[in-house]
């Protein structure tokens, strides 16, 4: 599987991960499409994706907001894509849409295929076992306003990952804490920072902390 | 220890937290005597009074208690200079009480005065507001001698950013020119409960319904009449306040034309002139009488033509019919009663207006037609002190230039809907109009297919269902040709075009329609084609721009006429725990969702969706709506 995950930040931020991101696409002109995690401004985002991915001499783009229905067609056209990037916003309501819209499924067969999946922040926490992340810490977590209730997400990797972390003493009390609940690690990143997953290796790109058994681990500095 | 260690348990640098910076929205706005004077020059004087003749009943009015103010519009009292640009968004108790001052009114009327009703000398304003006299199909009377303004009255008007303004309030008491004073011969006293309309008073959910439904066509370049507050009762009534820079309707002319008051018309059409120019609307007007009416008739023939082909292309429905009632003379919409939006072409759509059927959104261009017919009307009598009959004016170089614009604008509607920016717009309509043309006919033809169930009613009148949506194809068209680089095939393209109300049956691949497919795609390729040439850019890199601002154009979910009904009911049912504030916040929100113009860049506050529930069941509401009346 070719998984990215971006915990956030500007754009000139991401460039390394996006340099990563690009060396695990085969196509030399691929389509990317975008899954953002709302339509609600859906389309001001697309656009910055567009213009962002535009630099790296990508030409083909696909726009696929899930909260409203999509026909079958589109549907099968996004998931032929060589790059699906899931976008920020909400965890809960990006969740509650897609699994409404029985795209579980065609998530993981896309990964499992060999399409390189991204995220970035929920779109990140997507792709791991349960979005337990954004729950938490308490000054800076989602609302849960969709009254979600079931947390298993796609599972595609076994570790949880809490993007925007900073390194602080209020933010390592709730991880330190929330890593003693829970058997996978959690993998905590700053802005700018992001992790590569490739088939059976992992590589971090800026800083990465790892928290387990309550214990915190610098990864990468 | 800091940043990067290991051991969580070292001693980290506490960074002290510094309070936000306050700002104006959190309290430091302090108004002073002068932030909300130019309110009270809103007392009911206008130029229209001392311009006109024979144009309106004056009535004085008297203070209206127990109002509070339902919501104000912060952005449109800030457009129109009547508050400064930096005020928060928020009501202070000086804005509250000199918005209660000046709008919350109810006239003393003939009612009144019969029966020597007598009010607090306190409570009496100083000068008389005015009813407007226009045509409506509505009264007995069809030469408007009784007709006008049944249950509004104009507060005045405001010179603000360069702009005059009309402003007048819906549900400030009876006036003799409604309907049901001259149905049943007699005055009616204000609020009488054994009539609703004649009663002079308006219902809150009206104007809520025509504050959200304005705001939205506003910001999507619909010239449309606003709402600048709602004010409630204690009996539960309304008043709404209206503004728009010229709130002239064809009617106010049409009923002087037909009495053949020859006087009165000229005034009427010289206030209209002068109010345009004054605004910046119309420049250039000429000075000399015949060429300043021929000037008028151009204007007009401009405006109900683009007008027309607007309504048709955004599915907005307006009863436009013979007395010029339901629009604005600069074609803006006023009187949202029955003013919908459609979210497919339902071409047979009618409202059932209890003694007659509307006409339908195809029969609107007719309708504006024939009301451009007694503009020319009007420019000869104007000019010869003749009133020749209507009928022969059937013809002419007016109805030329009428078809002639009308079919510019449905083709350069169509290549805006389809996502062309305006330069390339501009210039395949001077080169490649042929092409343009083709495209709208084979366009047409889904847009306006209907399903084979026929007829039907539906809860205010009539329709026959439209079965494409042709946002959908729109949207998903461009995105799909720029990934595959060629065609879709004809079952695909049948699948992304289809609503909910199309059947089996409907969805036939008949031998016809497949060619219509090919047709629609190869012309719609063309036009890529020559927007590259234009542009000088590649395919796909037209392809991409048109993507990224069909999709804006052509958003899954646009606001319907139904879907502002129900938002207004989900409204409703909150208002007793919705501040001014909390309303105003959500009419932007909203509305700043659906603008759906590619050119804008959107303020949209994201946590608003997040937090309001109330704002999720707005946007519930709409896609659940999209495709309806």
């Amino acid at each position: 599987m070719k998984l990215v995950f971006y915990s956030g930040g500007h754009e000139e931020d991401n460039l390394d991960l996006d340099d990563e991101c690009f060396d695990l696409i085969d196509s030399p002109n691929p389509t990317f499409a975008f899954i953002p995690s709302s339509s609600y401004d859906g389309e001001s985002e697309f656009r910055s994706f567009v213009r962002h991915y535009q630099r790296f001499g990508v030409t083909r783009f696909l726009y696929f907001p899930v909260d409203v229905p999509q026909d079958n067609v589109f549907l099968k056209e996004v998931f032929k894509s060589d790059l699906i990037h899931m976008g920020g916003g909400n965890t809960y309501y990006f969740i509650k849409y897609l699994r409404a819209r029985g795209l579980f499924s065609f998530l993981k067969e896309f990964a499992i295929k060999g399409g390189v999946l991204s995220g970035l922040s929920a779109g990140g926490i997507l792709m791991t076992p349960n979005i337990n992340t954004a729950g938490y810490p308490e000054f800076d977590k989602d609302d849960n306003e969709e009254g979600v209730q079931n947390f298993k997400a796609l599972n595609l990797v076994k570790f949880e990952f809490f993007p925007h972390y900073r390194n602080s003493i209020r933010f390592d009390r709730e991880l330190l804490y929330q890593s003693t609940q829970t058997g996978n690690p959690i993998f905590a990143l700053p802005d700018g920072s992001g992790i590569v997953k490739f088939e059976d290796t992992m590589k971090f790109i800026g800083r990465a902390f790892c928290f387990s058994k309550g214990t915190k681990t610098l990864i990468c500095s | 220890m800091c940043e990067g260690c290991y051991n969580a348990k070292c001693t980290m640098t506490r960074l002290k937290k510094n309070p936000r910076p306050k700002t104006k929205e959190d309290g430091q706005f302090r108004p002073n005597s002068r932030t909300y004077s130019k309110f009270k020059k809103i007392d009911g004087r206008h130029p229209f009074q001392n311009n006109t003749i024979d144009s309106y009943l004056p009535y004085y009015a008297r203070k209206r208690h127990g109002g509070e103010v339902l919501v104000f519009n912060f952005a449109l009292a800030k457009e129109m200079g009547l508050i400064p640009d930096g005020h928060p968004d928020k009501m202070t108790k000086e804005l509250e009480r000199s918005i209660l001052d000046t709008f919350a009114i109810v006239i003393i009327n003939e009612y009144d005065q019969i029966n020597e009703i007598s009010y607090p000398e306190e409570d009496i304003k100083p000068y008389p507001f005015m009813a407007t006299r226009y045509l409506q199909l509505q009264h007995p009377n069809k030469q408007g001698k009784t007709s006008g303004d049944g249950r509004s009255i104009w507060n005045g008007c405001h010179m603000g950013k360069g702009k005059l303004w009309d402003i007048s309030s819906c549900g400030t008491g009876a006036t003799s020119l409604s309907p049901a004073t001259h149905i049943q011969k007699k005055f009616f006293q204000t609020g009488d409960p054994t009539i609703s309309y004649g009663c002079g008073y308006a219902e809150v959910d009206e104007g809520l319904s025509t504050l959200f439904f304005s705001e939205i066509l506003n910001k999507n370049k619909v010239k449309t009449e606003r709402v600048l507050g709602v004010l409630k009762f204690k009996d539960g009534y309304a008043i709404t306040i209206r503004v728009h820079d010229n709130l002239i309707r064809p009617s106010h002319m049409f009923n002087h034309l037909k009495q053949g008051n020859y006087d009165a018309l000229q005034a009427m059409v010289e206030y209209y002139i002068d109010r345009q120019e004054q605004n910046g609307s119309w420049q250039n007007v000429p000075k000399d009488k015949k060429k300043r009416y021929d000037f008028f008739l151009a204007r007009q023939i401009e405006v109900f033509a683009k007008t027309a082909a607007k309504f048709e292309d955004e599915y907005i429905f307006c009863w436009l019919d013979w007395d010029g009632d339901n629009v604005l003379m600069d074609g803006g919409i006023i009187d949202y009663g029955s003013v919908r939006q459609f979210g497919l072409f339902h071409a047979d759509y009618r409202f059932d207006d209890n003694d007659r059927f509307s006409t339908s959104i195809t029969e609107q261009k007719n309708k504006a037609k024939y009301t451009v017919q007694t503009f020319a009307q009007i420019a000869d009598f104007l000019k010869t002190k003749e009133r020749k009959p209507l009928g022969e004016f059937a013809t002419g170089q007016w109805s030329e230039s009428y078809e002639e614009c009308y079919v510019k604008a449905k083709l350069s509607n169509l290549l805006y809907k389809s996502g062309f920016k305006k330069e390339t717009r501009d210039e395949i309509l001077v080169k490649d109009s042929d092409l343009v043309m083709r495209y709208l006919k084979t366009f047409s033809y889904f847009e306006r297919a209907k399903s084979v169930l026929g007829p039907k009613k539906v809860n205010d009148g009539i329709t026959w269902d439209a079965i494409f949506c042709m946002r959908d194809i729109l949207r998903e068209l461009p995105q799909m040709l720029l990934v595959r680089g060629e065609s879709i095939n004809r079952t695909e393209f049948l699948e992304i075009l289809k609503s909910s109300y199309a059947t089996e049956e409907d969805l036939a691949m008949t031998p016809y329609r497949k060619k219509r497919i090919d047709e629609f795609q190869e012309c719609y390729w063309e036009l890529i084609r020559v927007a590259a040439t234009y542009e000088r850019l590649t395919v796909n890199k037209v392809l991409l721009n048109i993507t990224m601002r069909s999709s804006v154009i052509n958003k899954y979910d646009r606001v319907t006429g139904d879907s502002i009904t129900t938002i207004t009911d989900m409204l409703m049912e909150k208002l007793g725990s919705l501040t001014p504030d909390r309303i105003y916040k959500l009419l932007n929100d909203f509305s700043e969702y659906q603008n759906l113009d590619p050119n804008d860049d959107r303020d949209l506050d994201k946590g608003q969706l997040q937090k309001s529930k109330l704002m999720r069941g707005f946007l519930q509401v709409v896609r659940d709506y999209r495709e309806g009346l």
